[in-house]
């Protein structure tokens, strides 16, 4: 197998398995859930809500309960995947300086990031999606995992941010909480009747919004909207990345030409 | 003389106001055990970690030649991974074919038995025994070890001096941070560094028996 190829391996499984370990934030996932979506189904009236699809320019009639299960969703996935991230490029980037300096590739290392980022959003969406299918049958299920999937790949890199930014770890846990319920609870109507706002367009979780409200509600969904969503994960990226391979990049060595390796015996005295 | 595995060429750095360093020069030759004293907040460890490229100095240049092996004072592992998964990872970040030394190393500082073990599990002392495996699992030529026995038991403490002992005589150039004043006399060369430049310290005649030469007889 290429070395490069198996590195990548390696450093993949490895980060998905920290991800499995963090205990904190599966039984959030598994518990929280659920109870979140039950919460705000049997909290928010079965009454219609005007929605502002941006991609039709129209102002949808939907069921407001149904439309604050889709923002449960993503409120809860944002939450659960951005401490993930956050938790895990925290806890390890000092590791990762070490393997670098023992000579793993630091292209190889942060492609590995982003493919469990993949995995995770995918499966966390995924459960999420699932969950909400117990109280909901939106139009397209398929269309509002992959609004839900987008979100996760946004607040996921936006955790990688704040783990290679911020020190502390509460800090980075109330920074992502206050964001996140900031950026999501402004823009259902339900919450906020000036969800029509033209400012919330900049916020992260306004495109993946247009796009699950079209998936779920409209007959065409706004596929722009999935493409816009893509700016945001993708700023994440970019800044987390460099400030990643500037934290963890090799020291000013010049290494000298290569000489005899050390064969040393451990058993002399043992 | 031969060749020397690592060159500190005039080394300067500071943090803010503070100057750590001003100054560093020195060389270490293969097959010598070169150890660094010096006060708390000296910059010992601001100097290993320049030497290891862990750290980029403000001024000057560091040279190697051939394979590091680089032990933090701080253990730096992934508490969420397993020993054994810490030595695959290792594998392949230094592409060694196989994990015959480390083996070796695990058996002979002797935690064995928890392999299998997530590292967060583990006493301090193991997690310590890990942090030296994992600096000298791919043969080094050049190993910088930065107060790398702190949590071992006596018997592991005399078997690292053993075992850095074995590395010297095989040609391995060994540079240490120490604070121990009972364990200079295990050096070649002992350097002091003070207010940010390294001076050569004559060998100090212990107050007690040399480790190697104590306990065990």
């Amino acid at each position: 197998m290429n070395s490069s190829f198996h590195r990548y391996l390696i450093a993949t499984r490895y980060a998905l398995f920290d991800h499995l370990r963090n205990h904190t934030a599966l039984l959030l996932l598994v518990a929280f859930v659920p109870v979140w979506d039950f919460l705000f189904w049997i909290v928010v009236p079965d009454a219609p809500l005007s929605f502002l699809l941006r991609a039709t320019h129209v102002f949808l009639q939907v069921n407001g309960r149904d439309l604050t299960l889709l923002t449960a969703g993503l409120n809860a996935i944002t939450l659960i995947i951005g401490f993930m991230f956050f938790s895990s490029t925290r806890k390890s980037i000092a590791f990762d300086h070490r393997l670098i300096l023992s000579g793993y590739p630091q292209s190889v290392l942060i492609l590995a990031k982003l493919s469990a980022l993949i995995v995770v959003s995918a499966v966390v969406s995924l459960y999420t999606s699932l969950v909400m299918f117990a109280f909901w049958r939106p139009g397209s299920f398929p269309l509002v995992w992959l609004g839900f999937f987008i979100i996760g790949l946004t607040y996921g890199t936006f955790g990688l941010l704040l783990g290679v930014l911020v020190r502390g770890e509460l800090e980075g846990f109330f920074l992502i909480i206050m964001v996140s319920l900031l950026d999501t609870s402004l823009q259902n109507p339900f919450g906020n009747p000036i969800a029509n706002q033209d400012f919330l367009k900049w916020f992260p979780s306004y495109a993946p919004m247009q796009f699950v409200v079209g998936g779920a509600f409209a007959q065409t969904p706004p596929w722009l909207y999935l493409l816009y969503s893509l700016a945001w994960p993708l700023a994440f990226t970019l800044l987390g990345l460099a400030i990643f391979w500037w934290k963890t990049r090799a020291g000013k060595v010049r290494t000298l030409p290569h000489i005899m390796p050390v064969e040393a015996s451990l058993h002399g005295h043992s | 003389m031969s060749e020397p595995l690592l060159q500190a060429q005039d080394l300067y750095k500071s943090f803010g106001h503070r100057k750590v360093l001003q100054g560093v020069n020195f060389s270490v030759q293969p097959g010598t055990l070169v150890g660094i004293v010096g006060e708390n907040g000296a910059g010992k460890s601001t100097l290993l970690r320049i030497l290891a490229g862990e750290l980029r100095p403000d001024r000057g240049d560091v040279l190697r030649r051939g394979a590091m092996g680089y032990c933090p004072q701080k253990v730096i592992l992934n508490e969420t991974l397993t020993v054994n998964q810490h030595l695959a990872y290792f594998r392949a970040a230094y592409n060694i074919p196989d994990l015959q030394r480390a083996d070796e190393l695990v058996e002979q500082l002797g935690y064995q038995h928890y392999r299998k073990a997530l590292v967060g599990q583990l006493s301090g002392g193991t997690q310590q025994k890990l942090n030296l495996t994992l600096a000298l699992m791919h043969r080094p030529q050049l190993l910088l070890l930065d107060e790398p026995y702190q949590g071992f038991d006596w018997e592991t403490y005399l078997r690292f001096w053993h075992l850095m002992t074995d590395l010297r005589s095989s040609g391995c150039a060994v540079l240490i941070i120490s604070h121990l004043f009972f364990e200079q006399k295990q050096f070649d060369t002992l350097y002091h560094l003070q207010h940010g430049s390294m001076q050569l310290q004559a060998p100090i005649e212990p107050q007690i028996a040399s480790l190697t030469g104590g306990k065990e007889q």
